[in-house]
């Protein structure tokens, strides 16, 4: 075996239990999706809900009670794909590998191990790119599955395709690799995990909000292009199992960009004391 | 490997975090086959000296070079049969013994030929190698430590304090270790602040004070330059004339007893004793690694450092670098 994806193994096998408890848990919270739907008494229960629900709360779930009235149950179930525990759950993962994995290991100087032995840093860097990917598709795939053991289980009243999972899991992908690549970036650039955490989840933070208050105050309209979360509509994926062409592309050039950055910071730099 | 090349050298390496100036422009080089001491105190510089010869910081000026390959610009090919004595505590916690030995050796791309011999000599025995690290005590991943950089048997050894935590016994085996590596060839660069390890370990040194080396010689000649500790006892009061012999300084007396400090050849002092039928006993001890270091040490943090220092250019012979 060549020596990064060596290296990559190692990375991911030093936070496995972490990973594998926030897969769990992001498997069981669209596991409970259809769950709660049918306990709705399915799509058409809700959309009565939908609409007593106020705008400011509408723009919560990204979508309009028309629109899941027209959607049905897709458009319900795909909440469960823009609700800030699963953001929550999968940013912690990708963020934290990214942190862990360049600056913690920087500050507990374990990035010794590799960089003493005829490794080049470009190669140390690469495995850590790897380990987002593998992080990242995990995470894409982890939710669909999750939904699809629930509508088995739950088989809540509506049409549902199970196949436009994929276009779901696609656009989750792009944006778990744009956190990624975001956050090796910030890794490559610090010394603490800590503080590529921090900085991370400020970004996801106000990231979410622009494009969450966008939807209900005006003057978020213009800046809400810059919002990570203004590339990403799971709802319309379900519904229709496309991802939009341009999201996908512009989540993807993002992390590929945050990427090439953070190696250009990773290479040049001096390693902590 | 470039056969020509010196295992390390280091041209005007200069390391500078802002305004404070860790490395000021050192010149040295290490003669490939040879066992080498760099000594010097806290925050003299040591450990800037290996973590730029190691590509773990970028040189502010000048270069550092192992076999001939820049240790920024190539360090790929300046590493590529090294081994340097990672931290005991920048291990991998979650890893077992044997998995750590795996993975460094594998990204070494070379066998852990030397890994038997190893285990052995530094008693680290199967039931320890299968558990995980986060239950070893220091001195026990100090010894794996240790067994990651060498067993893969490289032409160049990096190591910075390496007996820090293991026991005496210990230490004399794995002195014991170096001492058959360098006889196979294998060239030895290491930090110590067990002087008289290094004494006993190595050929030459190099002493570091404030970013500058201070001195670099053999052993050997390190001592013959300095300063030894006389004591002579006499059956009745001391003669005068002693501190007018050449090299010679009376540095205490008391009583029938004079202590003495003498620099270069002892043949004055004996000639001058030898016609006296007055002396009881004379103590010689021998110089020390540490009364050296700890005089360098002295006069540099007195600003005396740099009138005392000896060219490292003109101390090393051109015919000890190996062609």
């Amino acid at each position: 075996m060549s020596a990064i994806p060596r290296m990559t193994g190692r990375v991911l096998r030093s936070g496995l239990p972490g990973l594998v408890a926030l897969l769990l848990g992001i498997v069981l919270f669209e596991f409970v999706q259809p769950l709660v739907i049918a306990s709705f008494g399915g799509a058409q229960g809700l959309d009565m809900i939908m609409e007593r629900i106020p705008p400011a709360l509408q723009a919560f779930t990204r979508t309009r009670p028309e629109f899941l009235a027209l959607s049905g149950l897709a458009g319900y179930l795909s909440l469960g794909f823009t609700h800030p525990l699963y953001i929550v759950l999968a940013g912690a993962a990708v963020i934290g590998f990214a942190a862990r994995s360049l600056a913690g290991e920087m500050d507990r100087g374990i990035i010794q191990i590799p960089l003493s032995r005829p490794i080049s840093r470009r190669a140390v860097y690469t495995s850590r790119v790897l380990g987002v990917g593998v992080i990242c598709a995990l995470l894409a795939i982890a939710g669909p599955l999750g939904m699809v053991a629930g509508m088995l289980y739950a088989r809540p009243s509506g049409e549902f395709a199970y196949g436009h999972l994929g276009a779901v899991a696609l656009n989750g992908l792009v944006l778990f690799w744009a956190i990624g690549g975001l956050s090796l970036w910030g890794s490559a650039a610090a010394s603490t995990a800590g503080r590529v955490v921090a900085w991370a989840i400020s970004l996801l933070v106000v990231s979410y909000f622009v494009d969450y208050f966008a939807g209900i105050w005006s003057p978020l309209e213009s800046i809400q292009f810059l919002s990570l979360f203004d590339y990403y509509d799971p709802t319309q994926a379900l519904v229709s199992g496309q991802a939009s062409t341009s999201d996908v592309i512009t989540l993807t050039i993002v992390g590929v960009v945050a990427a090439l950055a953070g190696l250009m910071v990773f290479t040049r730099r001096d390693l902590p004391a | 490997m470039s056969s020509d090349a010196p295992a390390i050298s280091t041209t005007n390496l200069t390391k500078r975090y802002g305004a404070v100036t860790a490395l000021d422009g050192i010149d040295l080089v290490v003669p490939g086959g040879v066992t080498y001491g760099f000594l010097g105190p806290n925050g003299a510089g040591k450990t800037t000296t290996i973590r730029l010869l190691m590509g773990f910081v970028r040189p502010t000026s000048g270069a550092a070079r192992i076999w001939g390959h820049d240790c920024w610009h190539d360090g790929v090919r300046a590493r590529a049969d090294l081994g340097f004595l990672v931290p005991a505590d920048a291990l991998y916690p979650d890893m077992t013994g044997y998995a750590l030995l795996d993975y460094m050796a594998a990204l070494s791309r070379k066998p852990p030929v030397l890994r038997p011999r190893l285990l052995e000599a530094l008693e680290l025995g199967q039931d320890a190698l299968n558990r995980r690290l986060n239950t070893y005590s220091k001195g026990m991943k100090q010894k794996l430590a240790l067994t990651a950089a060498i067993q893969t048997n490289p032409a160049l050894l990096v190591l910075d304090e390496p007996t820090d935590g293991l026991d005496p016994l210990i230490q004399r085996s794995f002195e014991s270790m170096l001492s058959d590596l360098r006889g196979s060839g294998s060239t030895i660069f290491m930090s110590s602040h067990d002087l008289a390890e290094v004494e006993r370990t190595c050929e030459r040194v190099a002493i570091i004070s404030d970013g500058r080396i201070v001195a670099e010689e053999t052993i050997d000649d390190l001592k013959r330059l300095h300063h030894r500790v006389a004591e002579v006892i006499f059956a009745g009061e001391p003669p005068a004339g002693l501190d007018r012999l050449a090299g010679i300084d009376v540095t205490g007396r008391d009583g029938n007893r004079v202590v003495l400090s003498l620099e270069g050849s002892v043949m004055p002092l004996l000639r001058f004793l030898a016609d006296r039928d007055d002396v009881v006993d004379l103590l010689l001890s021998p110089p020390r690694l540490e009364d050296i270091f700890l005089g360098y040490y002295d006069t540099s943090a007195n600003g005396l450092g740099k009138s005392q220092a000896i060219p490292v250019t003109a101390a090393i012979p051109k015919e000890s670098i190996p062609r």
